[in-house]
């Protein structure tokens, strides 16, 4: 297996609670501010007194063609050979201009640190053989983490037997690299990303440059 | 770098939109690009991190947990997958562990009160000046009231097993657990049927009815993850709940079921099953005892009938027990924990364990099991006599079949306000905070004011220790030396979890054990307690050896099955030496022999039915305050649906006053279908009175200060669910 790895996440978003597990875990192990989530659960329903009917867990999707990495104006925020992308804080000047350049809004920037944050798969973790704390914490066990490169991983067999949809924006595809059981129902929240100076640019600019 | 993202915006480009503004942002604070440049980037360093074993304490669960400490810090709280009762889980409230460790509202040291009860004045002692003084308090109360004037109530801890053994050599008959808030009418009712409280097979059940059992937010391990793997095998899940709960969200069929109303639709389901002859005729002569009797008993039960009661379609009932029986016997009701709801609560679950009996699933897979059950020993200590004692406890014959062991905080509290059979003047609690957990708060208050002397042991100024003369801090979960603890995990297995301190503990904190041990010194009783925990835990292990290695290795220890027909061929421990249908024991005791529907009552009008119920980051009052938790709900609100808030004007969010026979709180409107419109309901842990709970003092509201004090007749157990309120704006 001489070909690099590429880090993905499987939702089965079936399989979701919404206990929350993910989210303090992620907290605790990344040492998230309070106020800021590198994670989520997403609920279908609930608005207007509706039934909260399914949950979807959500995170940075390690995407292909990051628009987070296009917005960063000095490189600080790049992707790895592993599929990661990371941020490198020494590069990093707090600007935010990759904070609204995500369409899941996926990052934040670090209060304490003053520079750009988000989910990367617990790195830290993987680096001493641990998979991502919100993937080993979870009860329902609703994501599953991988290479999907290693043709012997969960993820790639998952990837060959089951139907999979990606959530992708409206106005761009940044290829994300989270993949969801078909059927998920929440396909609609990554919004079209932002961009200091360019945010009045109608949205066709997005699609022109896509393609 | 791919092209395609160079195609997306170019980086020239892009620096001409946004360099400017990033320029102005480095000069005009540069303080934080300084901070960004001078930090260590760490990424490929590998930490230095220590892994150890331990249980969790956020619930009564005990999952296994490793935990990660950097340089004598707990950095994080992993699952051990090693333990198959949690397999590899722990919920936010395991991972929140860390945050009660690490609260700045910890007790730090012992603390006698100083102004008036619950004004939150204390004076700092010494633990020498503590607990000389507690035990001059249990000397003089015992003395003057008879040792059983003294009142003990221990939750669910590894360590309260040791004040459950002081109180006995102590002298007092009066202990009482936190299960009478609890469960007691489910564990009554399923003893007396089956002799024996059996384990649901979740994992391999077809077929699961869940009443008013919420287990996708009150979490029991394995069963909570065993359903979902469960539904992934086919099983299907019919959810009864006034509530549309996560886990009716998750089931194939959900009814919002009429609260109270749950034993007519299960003597419905027995109705039509014994009718169309939908049991198995050799189970049922071999093992249960009085089908002809309730036989006959349940034929007045129709589906019809029933539907009036319930709010459910007779031909759904129809459905349903057809669809149970031809999945039986891996078809269950399930048990259920939480009970405390009604006053035949008893017989309510009765009627869950009969309707499992016709599905003949007793000790077959997918049923209900009795795993086999690792034989741990103990240190036994002989009580000394005292010759002043009474003759019982002080809520003896106030229920109709208690659990001695386990007592009733409802009837021990009426006792002790009316003084009668005898007065009781003093009180130990440690990790049990009725304040919040025990229905009609200012009754709790106005028992605390009966007594002489109280004491709590607690890791956080709880509302209860709020409420006492003295407060001694101890250790959290993470920090102590605990004795063995043996779980049973459904068809996986039974087994033993080990809890050693993962770093010492912080502050003065004393671990129970320590405490009861001093008192026991300074009584004269100290030759009971001479023994350190290795001591204790040796004796644990006298007869199971092999336990310990596995222990240090795994920091769990599995007894895997076979857990089937395990019984075949042995006898009941009831009276009929079978399952009891009928129960002439019940008969010989004056309650009915077999659940008899007794109506609930009607909600008045302009009122709403309240019921108490969890969600998965919420232990009742333990976790609300913990800073990770606290952050996904920072105070509770009241769920009304929106047919009644339009008519009483109520706009979501608004502030509301919920009132009842016993007192009113104000708490915020969740205008929800997620409720019946004649039901509302509120999360436990809010509106507290301790100003040591610093996140969440002054908000939401308690619902134990509006929850009427009533009673399960059979048990004993709290009746939470027998209150109506009055719902108006404030």
């Amino acid at each position: 297996m001489a070909e690099r790895k590429k880090y993905v996440i499987i939702v089965d978003a079936s399989k979701c609670i919404d206990c929350k597990a993910c989210m303090i875990a992620c907290k605790v192990e990344n040492n998230v501010q309070e106020g800021f989530w590198r994670n989520w659960i997403g609920t279908l329903g609930g608005e207007n007194g509706s039934l909260r009917t399914e949950f979807q867990p959500g995170q940075c999707m390690q995407c292909d063609d990051p628009s987070c990495v296009a917005a960063c104006p000095v490189q600080a925020t790049y992707k790895q050979d592993n599929g990661l992308v990371v941020i490198d804080p020494e590069k990093c000047i707090g600007c935010g201009n990759c904070v609204t350049g995500c369409p899941y809004n996926a990052r934040y920037r670090n209060p304490l640190k003053r520079i750009a944050d988000k989910c990367d798969f617990c790195e830290d973790r993987l680096n001493r053989g641990k998979e991502p704390a919100c993937v080993v914490t979870c009860p329902t066990k609703t994501r599953i983490f991988g290479d999907m490169n290693d043709p012997q991983s969960q993820v790639a067999q998952l990837l060959k037997t089951q139907k999979l949809v990606k959530i992708a924006a409206p106005h761009i595809n940044t290829r994300p690299n989270i993949y969801y059981y078909e059927g998920t129902k929440l396909l609609d929240w990554a919004v079209a990303p932002m961009l200091p100076g360019n945010i009045n640019r109608a949205p066709e600019f997005w699609k022109s440059t896509s393609s | 770098m791919p092209a395609r993202i160079n195609n997306l915006i170019s980086r020239r480009k892009f620096l001409q939109l946004s360099g400017a503004l990033a320029a102005a942002t480095a000069i005009n604070n540069p303080c934080r690009v300084l901070y960004a440049l001078t930090r260590d980037s760490g990424k490929k360093n590998v930490r230095d991190i220590r892994e150890a074993f331990s249980a969790c304490d956020m619930c009564f669960n005990k999952c296994g947990l490793i935990a990660q400490v950097e340089n004598g810090v707990i950095k994080k709280l992993d699952p051990n997958p090693k333990s198959l009762k949690s397999k590899g889980m722990l919920c936010a409230r395991g991972n929140a562990g860390v945050k009660q460790l690490y609260d700045p509202d910890r007790l730090k040291y012992p603390l006698l009160r100083k102004g008036a009860r619950g004004e939150g004045k204390w004076q700092r002692l010494t633990w020498d000046q503590a607990l000389d003084h507690a035990a001059e308090q249990f000397d003089k109360i015992g003395k003057q009231y008879t040792r059983c004037g003294f009142l003990f109530m221990a939750g669910t801890d590894m360590q309260s097993t040791f004040v459950h053994q002081f109180a006995e050599v102590y002298g007092s008959y009066n202990i009482i657990s936190h299960e009478s808030n609890c469960l007691l009418s489910r564990n009554r009712a399923f003893l007396d049927t089956y002799g024996v409280m059996p384990t649901p097979d979740v994992l391999n059940c077809k077929y699961i009815i869940l009443p008013g059992a919420n287990r996708f937010e009150a979490l029991v391990t394995p069963d909570s993850m065993d359903l979902m793997t469960a539904k992934g095998n086919g099983c299907k899940l019919v959810t009864l709940d006034p509530r549309f709960t996560k886990t009716a969200a998750l089931s194939h069929e959900w009814y919002p079921i009429k609260p109270g109303t749950d034993m007519a639709f299960f003597l419905a389901i027995a109705h039509v099953i014994i009718k169309e002859e939908l049991y198995d005729n050799k189970f049922i002569k071999e093992k249960t005892f009085g089908f002809e009797e309730l036989k006959d008993h349940v034929r007045q039960y129709t589906p019809a009938w029933a539907a009036k009661e319930t709010d459910i379609p007779a031909d759904d009932i129809i459905r349903i027990a057809r669809e149970m029986a031809a999945a039986a016997p891996a078809a269950m009701v399930y048990p259920g924990r939480r009970s405390s709801d009604y006053e035949d609560s008893t017989q309510i679950r009765r009627s869950y364990a009969i309707v499992n009996a016709l599905l003949g699933n007793w000790d077959k897979k997918g049923g209900l099991i009795v795993p086999a059950k690792l034989k741990v020993g103990s240190i036994h200590m002989e009580a000394p006599f005292y010759e002043d004692n009474p003759d019982n406890r002080v809520d003896a014959g106030m229920a109709q079949m208690m659990f001695d062991e386990e007592g009733s905080f409802k009837h021990t509290r009426d006792a002790v306000i009316e003084g009668k059979p005898y007065p009781i003047k003093g009180w130990m609690t440690y990790k049990t905070n009725p304040m919040q957990t025990g229905a009609n708060r200012n009754k709790t208050i106005e028992m605390i004011n009966h007594l002489d002397f109280m004491m709590s042991v607690d890791i956080v100024m709880s509302d209860t220790a709020y409420m006492a003369d003295l407060v001694l801090p101890a250790p959290s979960y993470l920090e102590r030396q605990d004795p063995l603890s043996v779980f049973v995990a459904s068809s996986t297995c039974s087994g033993v979890i080990i809890r050693d301190p993962v770093i010492p503990a912080m502050f003065e904190s004393k671990p129970v054990f320590w405490i009861v041990k001093e008192l026991a010194k300074r009584l004269d009783l100290g030759e009971h307690f001479e023994f350190t925990m290795d001591d204790f835990r040796k004796a644990q292990l006298k007869d199971i050896p092999e336990v310990a290695k596995a222990l240090e290795k795994d920091g769990v220890y599995n007894l895997a099955g076979p857990n089937y027909g395990i019984y075949e061929g042995k006898p009941f421990k009831t009276q009929s030496k079978k399952i009891e249908l009928y129960s002439a024991r019940y008969k010989d005791n004056g309650i009915e022999p077999m659940p008899v529907y007794k109506k609930p009552a009607m909600v008045p009008e302009n009122h709403f039915r309240i019921v108490v119920g969890r969600n998965a980051y919420v232990t009742q009052s333990g976790s609300t305050n913990n800073a990770l938790l606290w952050e996904l709900q920072k105070e509770n609100s009241l769920w009304i649906h929106p047919k009644p808030a339009s008519i009483l004007g109520i706009k979501d969010g608004e502030n509301l006053e919920v009132k009842s026979s016993v007192g009113k709180v104000n708490i915020k409107a969740r205008i929800t279908r997620e409720t019946r419109p004649d039901t509302v309901y509120m999360d436990t842990g809010y509106g507290v009175l301790s100003k040591g709970l610093t996140k969440i003092f002054g908000k939401g509201a308690c619902i134990s200060e509006i929850l009427e004090d009533r009673a399960d007749i059979i048990s004993g157990n709290m009746a939470m669910h027998e209150t109506f309120v009055k719902v108006r704006k404030a």
